[in-house]
């Protein structure tokens, strides 16, 4: 009987090792240690051994359906963990197939660049103001300090609509409406279009400003420079160097024109700085003290900057963009690189 | 801390009122966190006189009196012993509420009483509930006790810093405050007289811990008498929100609360050997302390003892062992400082604090511990009698030498903008008890005075300049004015970056426009699109005038990229429109949000089939947009614009105004423009939006405590009755009704040519309870009920 027992158990293990699923398994579980199973028949032969084996042969018997049953447990570990992978891979997918965009839009590039500016000054305590693109004269010329006969009053570069009525050739009427409405302190950006009457690769009709003006006690030609540092290297970059050239604006004075180093080359010349090292900025100066006394702001109590940038050539440089006219063009193929 | 307006009133001339004086001690530094006003309560109590007085013939310990109130008489039963005629009294008649007690007519044993006489602890003027109040003679009848007393006041609440341990007490206070008013401040002035005996003689004294004892004063006073204290020591600690005791412990406390500087008080039968001994504690010493607890010291906690065992816990709590009761006839009076960090330590570790241990703890002066002890004499010997001996105990190891401190009027002014003489700087510095030692150009030295350690630097006292002068009188230099729209400006951003993220590429044409783009348009004649803005010298035909719509140049655009092989497009730009009236000088320059769509809604991609622009793709955009403005009751009606497909436009209206469309371009007009695939076009106008921006409230609406119940209901119904209808209808059946989503429309088989089926995703909730099933399915019940009423819908 030992020897049939030893059978059993062989065959058992054999059995449940290879058994594939889990239904196998329950089968094998009643055909070897179940009920009617092979072990309780050997179980119900115990009688017909000679009385002092018994119970050695009926330990035996337990221990052999001890190990059966720990031997189905550990195949049904294992065949759950096969289907469980199985289960896996079925599930497994192409990762390398594109994924579900949301289609973002974008800003165009001046919009961008405007809002750099506008940022930069409002973190300094600028206000921003706005005013209108169509304008008279009084705020575009005379109180700019250039009356109808100075040589400065390009005629033939302005778009009229009436013989006083124009489009503004730059945002200063902004500043102008300012100091009507305001008196010192006052510390503004005005960004926005400016017209012009050429059109060609380097000159636009309309185009992009941003004029500063900063009138207060004690404000001074060295507090001019330092901000416009400061704005160049934050909008630029450390590295970034300007310097200043005498030049002639009627409203300013003394007036200078800015420069910064190439923003390509870092002033050892190229294409972009023609050479030179250097890119022109804008202009700049002391408020003339002919335009406070023109709005009533006491020319002794108060001085002021003031200072235009040009926005569109901020963009042209800070994204090498070579013609101007890409900027108004709209090609969704420009647009959507920004 | 608690100051008492009328107990400073001692000290210094205030010539404000309680209200005013609060906002001084704040902007002094002395924040008032809460203000009392005393004795308002007691203003219906009059001073009456007892007229007659004869035994209540039910009761042995009552009295039936007749009060004359000045007014009229009344009959009031009283219990108090000291209760006789003619005694004037403080009478509290029907109506009057005291304390927590309204005073009512009653009948006791019989016999009717229209009042009360009341006793002090009644009143809250003392703890003395022995018998009623005793007026004097002169006290006139009728009157409001609270003024003849002198009862009201106010309290004020006030967080002192922990820097300044100095105005713990009434006369730190008053300094500040003559400082900031410019007034003299009024010391109460001591003197003392002494018998012959010395205390030397009954008392010694031994400091072994010089270090953490740096001052040790006693006095002693010989054959006091243990009462209660008279009523203007016990109205003024009530005031400040302590309890009499007796007089003598009032005293000590009295002097604390008035110089900042807690003292002691021993019964001299209780100090054994008649020996004071200032030591560090034995390991495990046992020492039972006035709040009735045993605590166990070690050798880090200062005591106070006498030749056998502590009697006080240094500066912190003083020992039951040697506390004053009603048989003590001769008291040490302790004066002492003591090295802060160690009272805070024991105190910590023994968690007990205390009014003393909260100033000792705070480093205050050794030198004010003589004058606490001489006004404590003094009072004692005022209120309890007795003789003062001649002298005093002092153990004073290593006086401190006043510090000095120079101060720059430069520096003043570059700190502080104000520009000062020398003679305010030290009008100023005096005020607070700083002495002048010497000046020169731009250099004044002060002495320090000892009870102000927490000046040690210049920048300190330019704090005190500025605290005195006032922080808000100093010129301000703001150098700002609000010029920027600041609104407006950042709306526009705002609107751009939703137009981004919807997927839209922002564009940006010129300013200049072509009125035969109008024209192909079909824009009606009357339409102020039509009201150009005319340039004399343009560039050209096409650039003649101020573009009045900014719609053209999408078109023209989307044509562009349509040629360049882009079919799917979103393209806003957000710009002026300008038009001009022939009157106007200027002209009207509104921004315009304009958007364009066509095409592929989105990109192309393997998982779904492509989706084309529809009409609500566009609808979703503007709805994103309108629910960033406040518009109540906006109105999409069918648009008439010719350049707008029939029946597939909408124009956007709020308070009968245009603010904007939205629609399909008609295919004949398309065509104009040369565009060979459907278009759809989103105008708003800006200014019309903005102008609806009043206010900027933005309460948050609390999280709903209960959870939402969602149900589904589809029904066929007539398409003569509009969504909008539909859904109002539902909403107005019960106010649990949240939110109505439409999640289906279908229209087909099995259902009429003239119908549609919708079905709608109803949300219910409520801010009070769980919904049940039961009650959703009334509500649903309800809901379907009136539909069938009003738009006899035929549920699926
Ligand atoms: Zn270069």
């Amino acid at each position: 009987m030992q020897a049939e027992l030893d059978k059993v158990y062989q065959k058992a293990r054999s059995e449940i090792e290879q058994a594939k699923n889990i239904p196998e398994l329950l089968n094998l579980k009643s055909k070897y240690i179940g009920k009617k199973s092979l072990l309780n028949k050997l179980m119900k032969q115990i009688s017909s051994l000679p009385k002092e084996e018994r119970p050695e042969f009926g330990k035996k018997l337990n221990i052999a359906k001890n190990k059966i049953q720990e031997l189905i447990t550990i195949r049904e570990n294992q065949i759950q963990e096969i289907q469980y992978k199985n289960e896996l891979k079925s599930e497994a997918i192409d990762v390398t197939m594109p994924g579900r965009k949301r289609k973002i839009g974008n800003l165009h590039p001046i919009t961008l660049v405007m809002q750099e500016i506008e940022d930069i000054f409002i973190s300094m305590g600028f206000d921003v103001v706005e005013g209108p693109d169509i304008e008279d004269e009084f705020h575009n010329f005379d109180a700019l300090n250039t009356p109808p006969d100075h040589p400065a009053r390009n005629l033939s570069d302005t778009f009229y609509l009436d013989n006083d009525i124009l489009l503004r050739t730059q945002t200063s009427t902004v500043q102008i409406r300012t100091m009507e409405k305001y008196q010192p302190p006052i510390k503004i950006i005005s960004p926005g279009s400016c017209y012009r009457n050429e059109n060609d690769a380097t000159h636009s009709p309309m185009f992009h400003q941003v004029e500063a003006l900063v009138v207060d006690e004690g404000i001074n030609f060295v507090d001019l420079r330092d901000i416009l540092n400061d704005f160049v290297k934050k909008m630029f970059g450390d590295r970034i160097q300007t310097r200043f050239r005498p030049h002639f604006f009627p409203f300013t004075e003394p007036s200078a024109e800015m420069d910064i180093s190439c923003v390509k080359c870092f002033g050892k010349g190229c294409n972009l700085c023609k050479g030179t090292g250097w890119l022109e900025m804008g202009g700049a100066g002391m408020v003339d003290p002919n335009v406070f006394e023109m709005l009533k702001i006491d020319p002794e109590k108060y001085t002021g900057y003031a200072f235009g940038l040009g926005i569109d050539r901020i963009a042209m440089v800070k994204y090498n963009i070579p013609d101007m006219r890409m900027l108004f063009e709209n090609d969704i193929r420009f647009l959507k690189q920004f | 801390m608690i100051i008492s307006y009328n107990w400073l009133k001692e000290y210094l001339d205030i010539d404000v009122d309680p209200q005013e004086l609060k906002d001084i001690l704040t902007y002094a530094g002395i924040e008032v966190e809460a203000v009392d006003n005393i004795g308002k309560n007691l203003d219906q109590i009059k001073v009456g006189l007892i007229k007659d007085k004869i035994k209540h013939p039910n009761a042995d310990k009552l009295s039936i009196c007749h009060v004359d109130t000045g007014q009229e008489t009344v009959q009031v039963i009283c219990g108090a012993p000291n209760c006789a005629t003619d005694q004037k009294i403080a009478f509290a008649g029907i109506g009057t509420k005291l304390q927590d007690m309204k005073i009512k007519k009653v009948k006791l044993r019989g016999v009717e009483s229209f009042g009360m006489i009341c006793s002090e602890k009644e009143l809250g003027i003392s703890e003395n509930h022995d018998g009623i109040l005793e007026l004097p003679e002169d006290a006139p009848v009728g009157e409001n006790l609270s003024s003849y007393l002198k009862l009201k006041d106010t309290c004020y609440d006030v967080e002192i810093t922990p820097n300044r341990p100095d105005l713990l007490g009434m006369i730190g206070v008053a300094r500040d405050l003559a400082a900031i008013r410019n007034k003299k401040i009024i010391l109460p002035k001591i003197e003392l007289s002494t018998s012959k005996d010395k205390i030397q003689n009954f008392l010694t004294l031994e400091n072994f811990a010089p270090k953490k004892c740096t001052r040790y004063t006693a006095r002693l006073i010989k054959n006091v008498t243990i009462k209660d204290s008279p009523i203007w020591l016990q109205k003024r600690l009530l005031a400040v929100g302590l309890h009499p005791i007796n007089n003598v412990v009032d005293v000590t406390n009295f002097v604390m609360l008035e110089f900042g500087h807690p003292l002691h008080a021993f019964d001299l039968a209780n100090i054994q050997d008649k020996k004071i001994v200032v030591r560090m504690a034995k390991e495990n010493e046992k020492f039972p302390a006035l709040d009735d607890e045993t605590y166990s010291l070690t050798t880090e906690d200062l005591v106070i003892a006498d030749a056998e065992r502590p009697i006080a816990l240094a500066g912190i709590i003083g020992g039951k062992n040697s506390l004053i009761t009603k048989e003590t006839k001769d008291i040490v009076i302790e004066a002492a400082n003591f090295l802060y960090s160690n009272i805070r330590k024991t105190g910590n570790r023994l968690k007990i604090s205390t009014d003393s241990s909260y100033r000792f703890e705070r480093d205050i002066a050794d030198d004010t511990a003589d004058i606490v002890s001489r006004r404590a004499a003094q009072l004692i010997l005022k209120t309890a009698g007795g003789e003062l001996l001649e002298g005093k105990l002092d153990s004073y190891p290593a006086p401190q030498t006043p510090k000095k401190v120079k101060l720059r009027q430069s520096r003043i002014k570059k700190v502080l903008t104000i520009d000062l003489s020398q003679r305010q700087i030290a009008a100023y510095l005096e005020g607070l008890g700083l002495k002048l030692i010497s000046q020169k150009d731009d250099e004044q030295i002060f002495q320090i005075p000892s009870f102000r350690k927490d000046l040690t630097r210049e920048i300190d006292l330019i704090e005190e300049i500025i605290r005195l002068f006032g922080y808000n009188n100093v010129d301000t230099h703001l150098r700002s004015q609000k010029i920027m729209d600041r609104k407006r400006f950042y709306l526009r951003r705002k609107l751009k970056r939703i137009m981004v993220e919807n997927g839209f590429s922002e564009i940006r044409n010129w300013s200049f426009g072509d009125p035969a783009d109008l024209q192909k348009m079909e824009i009606q004649a009357e339409d102020e699109r039509w009201k150009l803005a005319k340039l004399k010298n343009p560039l050209g035909d096409s650039f003649s005038v101020m573009r009045s719509t900014l719609i053209p140049d999408l078109l023209k655009n989307a044509r562009f990229n349509f040629n360049h092989g882009q079919k799917d497009i979103k393209t806003f730009e957000l710009n002026k429109a300008y038009t001009r009236d022939k009157e106007q000088k200027l002209a009207t320059e509104k921004f315009h949000l304009s958007a364009l769509l066509s095409g592929n809604s989105r990109p192309i991609y393997w998982k779904e089939t492509n989706q084309k622009i529809d009409f609500y793709e566009v609808k979703g955009i503007v709805e994103e947009i309108i629910s960033l403005f406040p518009l109540q009751d906006l109105k999409y009606l069918q648009s008439t614009e010719n350049y707008f497909q029939q029946g597939q436009a909408a124009t956007i209206q709020w308070q009968k105004k245009k603010i904007g469309e939205l629609g399909k371009i008609d295919r004949k007009i398309a065509g104009k423009f040369d565009l060979e695939q459907d278009v759809f076009i989103l105008d708003l106008d800006l200014e019309k939006l903005f102008s609806a921006l009043k206010t900027e409230v933005h309460n948050f609406q609390p999280i709903p405590k209960y959870p939402p119940v969602l149900r589904d209901l589809s029904f066929i119904i007539s398409k003569k009755y509009e969504f909008l209808k539909i859904k109002k209808e539902i909403a107005s059946v019960n106010k649990t009704i949240k939110k109505i989503v439409l999640f289906d429309e279908y229209q087909g088989e099995n259902i009429d040519l003239d119908k549609r089926s919708l079905s709608f995703s109803i949300t219910f909730s409520s801010d009070t309870k769980t919904l049940t099933d039961e009650y959703i399915n009334k509500i649903i019940k309800l809901i379907i009920d009136r539909l069938r009423s009003k738009f006899d819908i035929e549920m699926r």
